[in-house]
């Protein structure tokens, strides 16, 4: 097998592969290594390259397999971590000068749960500095490009690890999200990514931009791989006040019973005729995914009435404020270590009062009985990942992006589960994403759909010419 | 608000800013109260905010 038939397998094809003999986890380390070397200078989606240390780990994966120890479906594959996510002894910076030399003395929960499932641990990947905002430009590090057009975003705040899978540069990565930060860069690099509902996956060790609003959770180049992902890191943790103490499903048990006469709810009239920031194409894209979905037996239920127009609002309050309450300290004593945008981001969270946090918390109350009221409609919501394309680092503008619409904020405001996954290209060949949303703990339901979506079309396997 | 008055609030809030700093931070400043005002404006008068304390969970830890 050569560098490029190893380089887009499945994490399905890479267990076989591994227990056929087919290829040995070292190999495929070295692998993704050569790769990270030959392409990253481009993307710049590794902040940190942990060489020795996943060589060493495949090593280990490959003796034990040799044993008789098996650890199950991700045993040796190369993954790799949104630089958020505490490792110990490794270095964590958040794409920030503030935390540029940390070294944790702990690994995250789902580090150790990743570790435990057997994984290779390829590196530390690039982000929005502290999950916030747009590509810092005055960050220690380069902004992450977008493989399918380096001159445009990959969306963030995961955007090393949406750049990274769709580059082939690892079988599995993990992101956060606050506001849209799995899924967008999800939809903008064209891999799939989940948001689990809120207390499913440990917040653990992973480094907070809001404390009510940060998911952790998973991304891969299909929804088979997700779901695996998912099983490896799904746990109640009580070191996570946020941890819900519920049972965790086998997430692959259902993915192909296909969704006949499922209702899928489509919140248009708030989406497309209230916001004016949608793009054309995207819209065309979007229908063209609910006729495929038809096709499949699924029911389209028309919604409206919700008020996801004061998503944005609670989302950007809420968030600010706990942002702010978190970096306050930072903030006053070495504001310069910040990046010029995310610091002037931050410091509005300073000039919101006690009342202003509890009437963004009210509106969120509201989004979530008003929301969670249609469940007794639909199965399912679906939109648009995102409103647009991944636009160009040139025409990008940070202030304006804030206040837009947002097709994923409601789901953070909610903590409902929600995957994003690849379901066309613009005229520019840029990905656009579908968003599908389950009830609380459902994402089995998520990822049966999401599968169903994926198998049905072709778009997940588009590979960027990198 | 007023830059001057952006100015006092940084003071209280422990904030070392410059005028240029103030100067940038203000329109965002804005928007975010416009944005609350607009949320308030829609809110029911019954409506309790999201988040409840758990003492069950707080001992858990």
């Amino acid at each position: 097998m050569t560098l490029n038939d190893l380089r887009y397998l499945s994490i399905t094809e890479v267990a076989a592969g591994i227990r056929q003999k087919d290829f040995s986890s070292v190999e495929l380390t070295k692998a993704c290594l050569e790769q990270i070397n030959a392409i990253d200078a481009k993307l710049h989606s590794f902040i940190t390259v942990t060489a020795d240390l996943a060589l060493q780990q495949a090593e280990q994966a490959d003796l034990e397999l040799r044993s008789g120890k098996d650890r199950g479906s991700l045993h040796g594959v190369p993954i790799a971590l949104k630089d958020l996510y505490a490792t110990k002894a490794i270095r964590t910076t958040c794409h920030s000068a503030v935390l540029e030399h940390w070294m944790p003395d702990h690994d995250a929960t789902t580090v150790t749960k990743l570790r435990d499932a057997g994984t290779i641990l390829l590196g530390k990947l690039g982000m929005h500095e502290f999950a916030f905002g747009g590509p810092s430009v005055d960050a220690p590090f380069p902004a992450v490009n977008n493989p399918w057009n380096t001159a445009h975003i990959p969306g963030g705040s995961s955007s090393g690890s949406g750049a990274a899978l769709a580059a082939g540069l690892c079988y599995g990565a993990l992101g956060s999200d606050t506001g849209g930060s799995i899924r967008t860069p999800s939809s903008h690099c064209g891999v799939v990514g989940l948001k689990p509902t809120y207390g499913r996956v440990s917040r653990y060790g992973v480094i907070p931009l809001s404390w009510s609003l940060d998911h952790a959770g998973p991304m891969a180049r299909s929804v088979e791989d997700c779901a695996i992902l998912l099983q490896a890191i799904a746990c109640y943790d009580a070191k996570d006040p946020a941890s819900a103490n519920v049972a965790v499903p086998d997430f692959r048990a259902g993915l192909k019973d296909g969704i006949k006469g499922i209702r899928v709810g489509v919140p248009r009239a708030h989406w497309f005729d209230e916001n004016k920031g949608t793009d054309p194409q995207t819209e065309t894209v979007f229908n063209e995914a609910l006729q495929v979905l038809e096709n499949l037996g699924a029911v389209v239920v028309e919604i409206d009435g919700l008020p996801f127009s004061i998503a944005r609002k609670a989302n950007q309050t809420i968030l600010i404020a706990e942002a702010y309450a978190y970096h306050e300290k930072t903030l006053q004593s070495t504001p310069e270590k910040f990046g010029s945008s995310v610091r002037r981001r931050m410091l509005e969270g300073a000039f919101l009062s006690a009342a202003d946090y509890i009437t963004a918390q009210r509106a969120r109350s509201e989004l979530n009985e008003q929301i969670r009221a249609n469940f007794s409609r639909v199965d399912v919501f679906t939109t648009p990942t995102a409103p647009r394309p991944p636009e160009a680092f040139e025409s990008m503008d940070p202030n304006e992006q804030n206040l837009r619409p947002s097709f994923t904020n409601p789901f953070n405001l909610t903590g409902l589960p929600a995957i994003s996954v690849p379901c066309g290209f613009t005229q520019g060949e840029l990905p656009v994403g579908l968003q599908i949303v389950a009830q609380p703990f459902e994402e089995s339901v998520a990822l049966r759909v999401a599968y169903a979506f994926e198998q049905a079309t072709e778009w997940h396997k588009r590979r960027p010419n990198i | 608000m007023t830059l001057e008055e952006l100015s006092v609030l940084a003071l209280q809030a422990g904030l070392k800013l410059t005028q240029d700093e103030l100067q940038r931070l203000l329109p965002g400043v804005n928007r975010s109260r416009i944005q609350v005002a607009q949320l308030r404006d829609l809110m029911k008068e019954d409506q309790e905010p999201a988040g409840v304390f758990s003492a069950q969970k707080a001992q858990s830890r």
